[in-house]
């Protein structure tokens, strides 16, 4: 035969062999789990549960993260003093039964929960609590803006937390410098969960491949992009949970390859549903979906240290230049809203009567004009390469913006890193436009406004290097004042200079949708984006 | 009886008189019906890529995300549209310019690079030859497509790269295919004449040897073009080629994933793009082979 035609012929023999094998494997994979299924006990009660999401963990310190897909496994190994309710941010007696605040605000006193261990069998007390602080303060203490290794506890607390002192074998003592309103809610959030001393002691740097806390799971194993393992603690203090032995996390980065390991039975619950595929799961009878209490904001920072974006007039004509609705009917089938303000309206402090600045490429071009760039310039776009909760294909909403942006004459370049590189390159200030988004952490406008917007947080979570005196002065005080409505009335104002000053493109606040297996149950998503998973269990 | 003989021996004279070896591949090529199909095809996908951005609808990055978006194929979107409401049609047809020139110039990189050193190995033999040849063997060692992602993840992706890539990955191939021609060719009396009233290396290299090694280099390159715009469409799949809103097939290919059972169109037309060209591609080069290479003659 002549080597043309045989090359050819290959080809086509390669194409079918591949389907017939893509279709094996997917029975293979199911009458395997049947098989294993079998073997339980129990009939049709698996205890394990295979959770596929679409990016790695970056750390399993929580305390040395700021990224959602840590705390997604942390939650689950480590606990705090005080918990969430199940699909709230109201606040729950954790590794703390109980606590009072002194009446200046200055002093918060915990008593603990006694007779809990941690996974390395050592007791958990009140000196626990205070070594793990202790840690994050001293850590920081002394390092550059761009350099913390505890970016979150500075972003939360700054220097605030004078002193934790152990008042008692099970009572622990927190003094601030100053009042702070959400002082309790940050004490609950993922990074702020207590780490074994022992353990911190005897791995060092090398704690962030080995948690060890006091959660219903305890870590077993992590694959770098590929898988974490984290099985049943047996000596977990409520001795009713965790209802399942053990959980795998995998990285499936591709939403359909994620949908289809789902359906072959390879995975049973996934994060990261494309919208498109929302009616098809809907009509699987063995499957479900699950609905993430929407508490998020994805944007497009424009860093405001970088050429043109320096100027206000540029950030204001680019704001005119996307066209949200489109992008919403586009690229999330209507489950979103177009975002006005860089925080979701759920959260109280919200400003309802601010105008966003409308679609319209004419106006675009006068302000790019009047800022003294009637030719536009040219930049780069960055776009996330993973999908996240609040932005399902960064890639294609980047190519959306990226098309009106050069209607206007900005001509852009779309760039786009490995995520960890990618979230370490944007807080180093080196992207110019670039995509990012934010689960809130503890349901308060702090979290959204100073968090990602103030100048303390240069470095850390403000990637777009915003600074403003008026706006800082704002936040701090909305930080100490304790009366609800004069917060409120300070984080709207905050609001429109953060609006004026434009240093982002609000987007979306997005609906994150789940899915899983039709017969899993009590799995409630949390709004923060971090799911306790020690009540999910499967049952009919 | 010797009368007879002569008389055929006057006919074959007179009909090689008349017919060039070029025109006699042309006779032979005419009567195969598939090299004629795949020669057809070839011409097809030339003029569409010359001509074709002209008279389409749209550019390639026309986005109409509300208006038209994944509309399955009609009168008005002939190939229906993707995810960002682009026309696929027009997209299909400005991909035509990227494939076949990706085909095209990175055929003629390795046939320029591969004959030079080829010609090199085969004339001066001893240790040049040595080296040159353990080079290919070497390249040729590595699984063709794993090499090219290898240099394009050393020169990072994009289109050029994914060009410059395919060419190297294809020099051993003509490389080899020249050095064999040249020993042969080498040897002919007619070099030995060459040689003998003193003429040089580079002019009988280049008026000699080249010329007549050109056959094999004209089948080998047209199914050359064949893999290598498969192999651009590979790199383009995986990202490591033509990226996003260029309308190279393969990235259309990667692009259509998540649509594939909603708007299976967006994975159609591409792929079929695809396999028409290289289909083409390997009808015509086996079609000149038939004529061309003296061997299959019988």
């Amino acid at each position: 035969m002549k080597r043309g035609k045989r090359k050819w012929l290959f080809f086509l023999l390669f194409l079918f062999l591949s389907f017939a094998l893509v279709a094996c494997s997917g029975n293979n994979e199911k009458a395997g789990g049947n098989s294993d299924d079998g073997k339980d006990e129990v009939k049709d009660t698996p205890k394990e549960l295979v959770f596929g999401r679409g990016g790695d963990s970056t750390s399993l310190d929580p305390g040395a993260t700021t990224e959602g897909e840590a705390f997604k496994v942390t939650v689950n190994i480590f606990e705090n003093l005080i918990n969430f309710g199940e699909q709230n941010t109201e606040l729950e007696p954790g590794l703390a039964v109980d606590w009072n605040v002194s009446d200046d605000g200055l002093v918060y006193t915990f008593q603990l929960r006694e007779g809990v261990k941690f996974h390395d069998g050592t007791d958990f007390n009140a000196e626990a609590v205070v070594v793990n602080f202790e840690r994050w303060k001293n850590g920081n203490a002394g390092t550059s803006g761009d350099q913390t290794p505890f970016p979150y506890y500075q972003s939360m607390f700054g220097d605030n937390i004078e002193k934790v002192e152990a008042t008692g074998e099970y009572e622990v003592q927190f003094t601030l410098k100053h009042p702070q309103a959400v002082f309790l809610k940050n004490i609950a959030m993922s990074p702020f969960a207590i780490t074994s001393p022992a353990a911190l002691e005897k791995y060092g740097d090398k704690i962030n491949e080995n948690p060890v806390g006091t959660g219903p799971y305890k870590f077993v194993e992590w694959q770098r992009n590929d898988r974490i393992v984290i099985e049943k603690f047996d000596d977990y203090w409520d001795s009713e949970y965790p209802k399942i032995d053990k959980i795998i996390f995998r990285s499936i980065p591709d939403n359909s390859a994620r949908l289809n390991a789902l359906k072959t039975g390879d995975v049973d619950l996934i994060d990261g549903i494309n919208y498109s595929d929302v009616a098809a799961i809907e009509a699987d009878s063995n499957l479900q979906i699950f609905t993430r209490p929407s508490m998020n904001v994805g944007y497009l920072g424009l860093t405001t240290t970088r050429g043109p974006l320096q100027n206000k007039l540029v950030r204001q004509a680019l704001n005119h230049a996307v066209d949200k609705e489109a992008i919403i009917a586009a690229f999330y089938e209507g489950y979103a809203e177009p975002a006005k303000n860089p925080m979701p309206p759920v959260i109280s402090g919200y400003n309802d009567d601010i105008e966003d600045y409308p679609y319209d490429l004419e106006r675009a071009k006068e302000l790019l004009a009047e800022a003294g760039y009637p030719d536009g310039f040219e930049m780069e776009l960055w776009a996330m390469p993973v999908p996240r909760p609040y932005m399902p294909d960064g890639q294609k909403v980047a190519q959306a913006i990226a098309n009106t942006f050069e209607q206007i004459g900005v001509k852009v370049e779309i760039v786009s890193y490995e995520w960890g590189t990618y979230l370490e390159k944007t807080a180093a200030g080196e992207a110019d436009a670039f995509m990012l988004g934010w689960t809130g952490d503890n349901g308060d406008a702090d979290n959204f406004l100073y968090t990602l917007l103030d100048k303390d947080n240069i470095g850390t979570n403000n990637y777009t290097y915003y600074s403003n005196d008026e706006l800082h002065e704002i936040l701090v005080q909305a930080q100490r004042v304790s009366d609800e409505e004069q917060r409120v009335e300070l984080y709207k104002k905050a609001q429109e200079i953060i609006k004026e000053d434009a240093p982002w493109i609000p987007l979306v606040h997005s609906q994150p949708l789940l899915a899983g297996r039709a017969d899993i149950k009590n799995f409630l998503p949390h709004p923060t984006g971090s799911d306790r998973l020690h009540k999910v269990e499967f049952g009919n | 009886m010797a009368d007879i003989s002569t008389d055929k021996m006057e006919v074959n004279l007179e009909e090689e008189q008349v017919i060039s070896p070029w025109k006699e591949a042309w006779r032979t090529f005419r009567k195969n019906k598939l090299a004629l199909v795949g020669g057809g095809i070839v011409t097809f996908f030339i003029l569409l890529a010359i001509i074709g951005p002209f008279v389409v609808p749209e550019g390639i990055d026309d986005q109409k995300l509300t208006e038209a978006r994944l509309q399955p194929p009609s009168a008005e979107y002939w190939f229906g549209t993707d995810d960002f409401g682009r026309d696929i049609f027009s997209r299909v047809v400005h991909g035509a310019r990227i494939s076949l020139s990706v085909g095209f110039f990175s055929v003629m990189g390795s046939i320029i690079v591969g004959s030079f050193l080829g010609i090199l190995a085969g004339y001066y033999r001893g240790i040049v030859d040595g080296v040159i040849s353990r080079i290919f063997d070497i390249m040729l060692a590595f699984p063709s497509i794993l090499l090219a992602i290898g240099i394009v993840a050393v020169l990072g992706p994009s289109l050029q790269n994914a060009l410059i890539a395919i060419a190297i990955i294809n020099i051993p191939t003509f490389g080899r295919l020249i050095r064999s021609k040249v020993l042969s060719v080498k040897e002919e009396e007619f070099i030995l004449a060459a040689k003998s009233i003193g003429m040089k290396d580079t002019r009988i290299l280049f008026h000699h040897i080249l010329p007549n090694s050109m056959p094999p280099i004209i089948v080998q390159g047209t199914l050359a073009i064949a893999t290598a715009i498969i192999e651009a469409a590979a790199l383009g799949f995986l990202g490591l080629g033509a990226r996003s809103p260029k309308p190279e097939w393969g990235r259309m290919l990667a692009d259509s994933q998540a649509y594939f059972i909603n708007a299976p169109w967006m994975m159609i037309f591409p792929g079929l793009a695809i396999i028409l060209t290289v289909l083409g591609f390997n009808l015509l080069g086996d079609g000149l082979r038939d004529a061309l290479d003296p061997k299959m003659k019988t």
